[in-house]
């Protein structure tokens, strides 16, 4: 269903109204003023018809006729546009002079004011006529006086154009303030509508009503309730997790300690084996439930607060616990920090450094050499590991970034979560993210290179 | 050292106080806030390892009323915090409100008694002007060095050098705050400068086992002490 506009609605509403308007409107104008227009028309052919009359003579036979000069009858008949038709006739109705055939009036029209004005035919064209009475000696006989109606139409249309005109500037005025009324009128839902697009996904605050017109009070209220208990649902999910973590960390805790003090006894070496696998199954479940609950945080809705962050501290704050990986694992690990402002989640761009880090560390070689670097390119904030390593084959770059993936033939232990975990706090703080071979890398050991890409800001 | 664990998790706080102990401290263990409120009141410890995760009265409230209590007159108690919660402001509102270190559960044994160390050693600087890190001694009133009992020559550079690193052992110092410790009025230091300081440093210290080591494009870490 297409969406319906409302302005469109109001405008189809409005327009017939409008249009019957419109109409009335001409019409009221128009038959009062072409009454007076016709009156004074028919009052020349009137008066023609008077002046005709006073050439009747009454002949020696005792017949009538009309002895008008050639001249008068020119002057008579000469208009611009129509053409002028007389006829006399005698007391008994018997033409005397004139244009023959010219119909008399209709037998059953009165006279007014001692004239017969009315509508007829002749040659084919439509004529207006007037009777109008004349002597014929002692007897009383009539002189029709007929005209085309060029000028009359002319007269009409121009009247008409002239009661339309202003009733059209109406109407045209009418629909320009409907359209850009109900736009203006809209204004502050579109202005709503705007701030909830310019919205990132994680932000639950209510909206302002206070600038809001009282007419969208009631949507706002209505959105801010909605707001409201999705954010309520967001801090339940959040305690839920911090729950979650707390009480799977601690026992976590307690068996890696006991572990590690069982290890740090003389044991048979078949038992120092198993526990050995004991200690390692723990620190990777321990590693694995951070990961899934960095997953779970990073989840739209979830999201914590978005503050202004410079990567370069981030990384420095974190240098510490990862230089000591990377001691442990005879891996050299360098950087090369540059201010590097974005709009972020602490905790979760933490976790994303921290997992390529760990990749990086966990996957490389001994004596191998690892870069985190920060920065900005251009107007973009980047942070990029990358390691001399064995790097990843073109074809597994998309796949590797999938939940659960490995690299088919990847040592170690891995839960295929930690670059899945990259991507979604990338893509959830609207970065890319790209995996290349290292700038410094040969055909033998291509390395890797992960690069997070910030959007402008 | 005498050592307080609040800690409510009986298999954690049994295994941390076996493993403090075998490093030659006397431990406590509470597994109650006000518990220990009371005890760091009564008794004095050398280091108190704290639960954020406590029930009843949880480890923010103990940290501030240990805070809260008056001022010890060995120095402020140190204070270590474990916390299982992942969300960042409680490890802001942990330090913030006087933790001086903290640790997140799951965490390896030996990076625990590193920290431990570390914060043992630090408040014992604050009390005494002689700094230990194995065969090196500092004492900094007299202002001389020994290495293994023997007299040691360090510049005036090196000394200031080698007090920064030994006041963060086991924690990379960068070499912009090494710049800005060292640095008097009106001197200008380059990075290169201090990269000369350590490596005489190095070629003093490191015949008797005392490693200093370069994090690469970011500064430098005094390791712990392993022996020769």
């Amino acid at each position: 269903m297409a969406a319906r506009s409302l302005r469109a609605h109001l405008l189809r509403m409005l327009l017939l109204p409008i249009g019957a308007l419109l109409v009335l409107g001409a019409l009221v104008a128009y038959y009062p003023s072409i009454e007076p227009a016709t009156l004074a028309y028919d009052q020349g052919l009137i008066d023609a018809g008077i002046s005709l009359g006073t050439y009747i003579r009454t002949g020696d036979a005792g017949g009538y006729r009309l002895e008008l000069p050639s001249a008068v009858d020119q002057v008579l008949r000469r208009d611009s546009y129509d053409s002028v038709y007389y006829r006399v006739l005698g007391p008994d109705g018997e033409p005397i002079a004139g244009d023959e055939g010219l119909p008399g009036p209709p037998p059953e029209r009165e006279a007014r004011d001692g004239f017969i004005s009315y509508d007829t035919a002749y040659k084919g064209q439509k004529v207006r006529a007037v009777a109008v009475p004349a002597k014929c000696g002692d007897a009383a006989c009539s002189v029709v006086v007929a005209e085309t109606t060029v000028k009359r139409r002319r007269m009409a249309r121009d009247i008409l154009f002239s009661s339309l005109l202003p009733e059209m500037l109406i109407a045209i005025a009418t629909v320009l303030i409907v359209w850009f009324g109900v736009k203006r009128g809209l204004g502050p839902l579109a202005r709503l509508s705007d701030e909830i697009k310019a919205r990132s996904p994680g932000d639950l605050r209510p909206i302002a009503a206070a600038d809001t017109p009282e007419e969208t009070r009631p949507l706002v209220s209505a959105l801010n309730g909605l707001l409201d208990e999705v954010a309520q649902a967001s801090r339940n999910q959040q305690r839920f997790l911090a729950n979650a973590a707390h009480q799977l960390r601690t026992p976590l805790a307690g068996l890696q300690a006991h572990t590690e003090l069982a290890l740090a006894k003389p044991l048979p070496p078949e038992v120092r084996a198993e526990l050995e696998q004991v200690h390692q199954a723990t620190i990777r479940t321990a590693r694995l439930a951070n990961q899934l609950l960095a997953l779970a945080r990073a989840e739209p809705g979830a999201r914590g607060n978005a503050a202004e962050l410079n990567l370069k501290a981030l990384a420095e704050s974190e240098a510490d616990g990862w230089v000591h990986q990377a001691l442990a694992r005879d891996v050299d690990l360098g950087f090369e920090l540059d201010w590097a402002p974005v709009q972020g989640d602490a905790f979760l761009l933490r976790e994303a450094l921290a997992n390529l880090v760990h990749n990086a560390i966990e996957y490389s070689p001994r004596g191998a050499r690892i870069t985190v670097r920060t920065g900005r390119n251009g107007t973009h904030s980047f942070l990029e590991v990358e390691d001399d390593g064995p790097g990843i084959p073109l074809p597994e770059r998309e796949r590797v970034l999938e939940r659960f993936y490995r690299v088919p033939g990847t040592p170690g232990t891995g839960s295929g979560l930690g670059l899945a975990i990259v991507r979604e706090i990338a893509a959830g703080h609207g970065a890319t993210i790209s995996i290349t071979d290292a700038t410094g890398g040969s055909s033998a050991t291509r390395g890797c290179r992960v690069a997070i890409t910030f959007p402008h800001g | 050292m005498r050592l307080l664990i609040v800690e409510d998790d009986a298999p954690l706080a049994s295994g941390l106080r076996r493993i403090l102990e075998a490093e030659g401290h006397a431990v406590d263990v509470t597994s109650r806030g006000e518990q220990a409120v009371l005890a760091a009141a009564q008794e004095r410890f050398d280091l108190v390892i704290l639960d954020i995760g406590l029930p009843q009265m949880d480890g923010f409230e103990v940290l501030r009323r240990l805070r809260a209590g008056s001022p010890d007159k060995n120095g402020p108690l140190p204070v270590l915090v474990l916390t299982a919660r992942d969300a960042i402001d409680d490890r802001v509102r942990g330090l913030d409100l006087g933790a001086d270190d903290y640790m997140v559960k799951p965490f390896a044994m030996p990076e625990l008694t590193a920290r431990v160390r570390a914060l043992l050693r630090r408040s014992q600087a604050h009390g005494g002007p002689r700094i230990v890190h194995g065969p090196l001694a500092l004492d900094t009133v007299a202002r001389r060095a020994f290495l293994k009992s023997e007299p040691l020559e360090l510049a005036a550079r090196e000394w200031a050098v080698l007090e920064v690193l030994l006041g963060k052992v086991e924690k990379i110092v960068s070499k912009e705050a090494i710049i800005q410790a060292v640095a008097g009025w009106g001197d200008d230091l380059s990075p290169n400068a201090i990269e000369v300081y350590v490596s005489r440093l190095r070629s003093k210290l490191e015949p008797a086992g005392i490693k200093i080591r370069t994090v690469r494009g970011f500064g430098y870490m005094l390791e712990e002490y392993k022996g020769a």
